[in-house]
């Protein structure tokens, strides 16, 4: 097992545990980035690119301007809610996936709503927050089938989940090229402009969707750790047989955390759409080419079980990127090295962690 | 009579990927181990064996690189999966993103962006005047050296698995690995064997669709097919002689949406993209119940 009860404790223990049960923790991490940045070096000065430049680069460059910033907390905002998407089915060992598909549709249909009431003026009040729920909803749709077939057919969420990415790819290409909402000005496949009432603007360049990813943050902490489906989702994932016999209704929870997730991803992709692109384009998923949902899958794995970690994952991969993105562009160094660089830092600490509490 | 030909002819060329991923995944499966991740080797073979291919004009190195990645990548899954008994659809999903990433960097960085993409050289096919003109059968036969590998692939792991002593003990190992042990199979052992050969096969596959299918590489072109034979595995119930079958039949609905998007001008094309996903998760729930499942896939085997 990848994420043991032992291990979740190491990974736990940051703050006001004893050194003794943080010493584990620092060496998983300690070992996986010190070979990860080891092997991009030593990649890297194969490939005759300066070292010492392409670390400085991709470390430093979110912190070196205000620009390098907010477009660090633009990356950061999508990632944390397909990282959730992700992270709470995973704490009862179910995979989702499908964050990206479930973050593709719940942009399409909040374009697809807002578009349609363009010519009813509604105040944004009103509009907003109805299209965020388009949003949720849809979102939750698309994880629901996953989760109904896995509870009802025993299929594999993660094949499942797959599948439906692909379904939520061409829908949101089926939306950007229909007529009635196709800008045919355009070269790229995209909707018209949504109505200024519907979308969300800045503050000192900072999208406003920050406060409702700050709310997230909250609310799924509460949830994983104050409330009753929280504790069975966490039961579940320890020991699915006893959560059992102990009257835990597998199948309640498989479809809740699911549903979560998937309202999650969905209300991030409603809020790239309002608050950042103001249409629906083919690829607003993605970010250099990378798609937010696998980003999400390994920002999970690096933190293990603590919903708080979450945050300081996807920030920190967002500084990875921001970086990969300069380097691209300086350097020419392909955005995949940099992705790789993080796959690589996820394997490493999945594997030293299983390693670590079987010696235990 | 020509149209039905034709559309066989070209079920058949995509029928190849889906059926020997699918082999790839039911021989590895038969022994307890999920290859979740044929997409990532699907994606790092077709760039990696199209470079290889394309590069020395010589499609046969170009199908020994895709083999060897598939390999490769079995040989770490299985080491990973045995060693430190990490969750096998979690490390698939590494996996898979490892894959996904380290197929484009290696093709940027050997090919890097151009406006002529490298081309593949031609695979013999096997031919001549009365094969080809054989009405249906055609399809079936007269097609590319790799085709052939295919049927005799399905052949082979059929009698593998249900003619031979060491098949049935493999099989075994997927329904219960503490008996198999029990009665002297090595179960580490024949899981490393039956990963890194179906991972092989996986690999084959990922050079098919770059040098025969497509004849060019293109970011993320295996479309998902990599995922899609896990619900042909499912449909074939994890028996090699079906595999082909749902291979067929994957394939069909594949041609078929390419001849709804060319023939209906006005039909939204996107809809006719969707069907083959759509179909793998209507076929799984109507087999899904109805079929013989290995018991022990995905878990991990210790002794203690």
């Amino acid at each position: 097992m990848a994420i043991t009860p032992k291990a979740a404790v190491s990974a736990r223990s940051g703050g006001a545990r004893t050194l003794s049960r943080a010493l584990p923790g620092i060496k998983v991490y300690g070992i996986a980035l010190s070979v990860s940045f080891g092997v991009i070096a030593v990649i890297s000065a194969a490939l005759g690119y300066s070292v010492p430049e392409v670390l400085r680069t991709l470390v430093f460059s979110s912190f070196r301007s205000f620009a390098g910033l907010k477009s660090t907390i633009k990356i950061c905002i999508p990632l944390l809610f397909t990282t959730y998407a992700f992270f709470i089915p995973a704490k009862m060992r179910f995979y989702n996936v499908g964050a990206w598909g479930q973050m593709l549709i719940g942009g399409a249909m909040a374009a697809v709503v807002a578009l349609l009431l363009a010519d009813w003026n509604l105040p944004p009040v009103v509009l907003i927050p109805l299209l965020l729920l388009t949003a949720i909803l849809a979102g939750a749709a698309l994880a629901w089938v996953a989760a109904y077939l896995k509870a009802q057919y025993d299929i594999n969420p993660i094949v499942s989940t797959i599948m439906l990415n692909f379904v939520a790819i061409q829908s949101v290409s089926l939306i950007c090229t229909a007529r009635g909402f196709m800008d045919p000005t355009g070269g790229h496949p995209q909707t018209k402009l949504l109505p200024s009432n519907a979308t969300l603007g800045f503050v000192a360049g900072i999208p406003y969707s920050i406060l409702l990813a700050a709310l997230t943050i909250l609310l799924v902490s509460v949830l994983i750790n104050r409330t009753r489906l929280g504790y069975e989702i966490n039961a579940i994932g320890y020991n699915p047989v006893a959560a059992q016999s102990y009257g835990i209704d597998f199948r309640k929870t498989l479809m809740l955390s699911f549903c979560i997730g998937g309202a999650l991803a969905g209300l991030g992709g409603g809020l790239e759409i309002l608050n950042i692109h103001n249409r629906l384009l083919v690829g607003f998923g993605d970010i250099s080419g990378l798609e937010f949902g696998a980003l999400g899958i390994l920002a999970t794995l690096v933190v293990g079980e603590n919903p708080m970690a979450v945050p300081v994952s996807c920030f920190l991969w967002s500084v990875l990127l921001v970086g990969a993105d300069r380097l691209q562009r300086t350097m020419q160094v392909p955005v995949e090295l940099v992705f790789l660089l993080q796959a690589m830092i996820v394997l490493l600490i999945v594997i030293t962690r299983a390693k670590l509490s079987a010696k235990r | 009579m020509e149209a039905i030909t034709t559309f066989i002819s070209q079920t058949v060329v995509y029928a190849t990927v889906y059926t020997l991923v699918t082999l790839g995944i039911l021989i590895g499966g038969r022994a307890g181990i999920f290859i979740i991740f044929g997409e990532g080797i699907l994606l790092t073979s077709a760039s990696t064996g199209l470079i290889v291919a394309s590069s020395t004009q010589n499609w046969f190195l170009g199908f020994l690189m895709g083999a060897f990645v598939g390999g490769a990548a079995g040989l770490a899954f299985i080491y990973l999966h045995e060693t430190y008994k990490v969750n096998q659809f979690l490390l698939g999903i590494i996996f898979f993103i490892l894959g996904a990433g380290l197929s484009d960097l290696i093709y940027k960085l050997v090919i890097g962006v151009t406006l002529t993409p490298p081309l593949a050289p031609p695979t013999p096919v096997v031919g001549g005047k009365i094969l080809s003109e054989i009405p249906i059968l055609s399809g079936f036969l007269n097609q590319s050296v790799v085709v052939y590998f295919m049927y005799a692939a399905i052949l082979i792991a059929w009698w593998f698995y249900y003619g031979t002593k060491v098949g049935l003990e493999t099989r075994a190992i997927g329904e219960n690995p503490k008996v198999a042990d029990v009665v002297g199979v090595n179960v580490t052992l024949r899981r490393y064997l039956v990963t890194i050969i179906g991972s092989i096969l996986i690999g084959i596959a990922g050079s098919y669709l770059a040098i025969v299918v497509i004849k060019t590489y293109s970011s993320g072109m295996a479309g998902g097919r990599g995922f899609m034979a896990i619900g042909i595995t499912i449909f074939a119930s994890w028996k090699p002689q079906r595999a082909l079958l749902g291979g067929l039949l994957f394939a069909a609905v594949e041609v078929l949406s390419f001849t709804l998007q060319i023939a209906a001008k006005n039909f939204p094309y996107q809809l006719a993209l969707m069907l083959p996903f759509l179909a793998v998760l209507l076929i799984m729930m109507i087999f899904k119940k109805r079929i013989e499942f290995p018991a022990s896939v995905g878990d991990p085997y210790s002794r203690e």
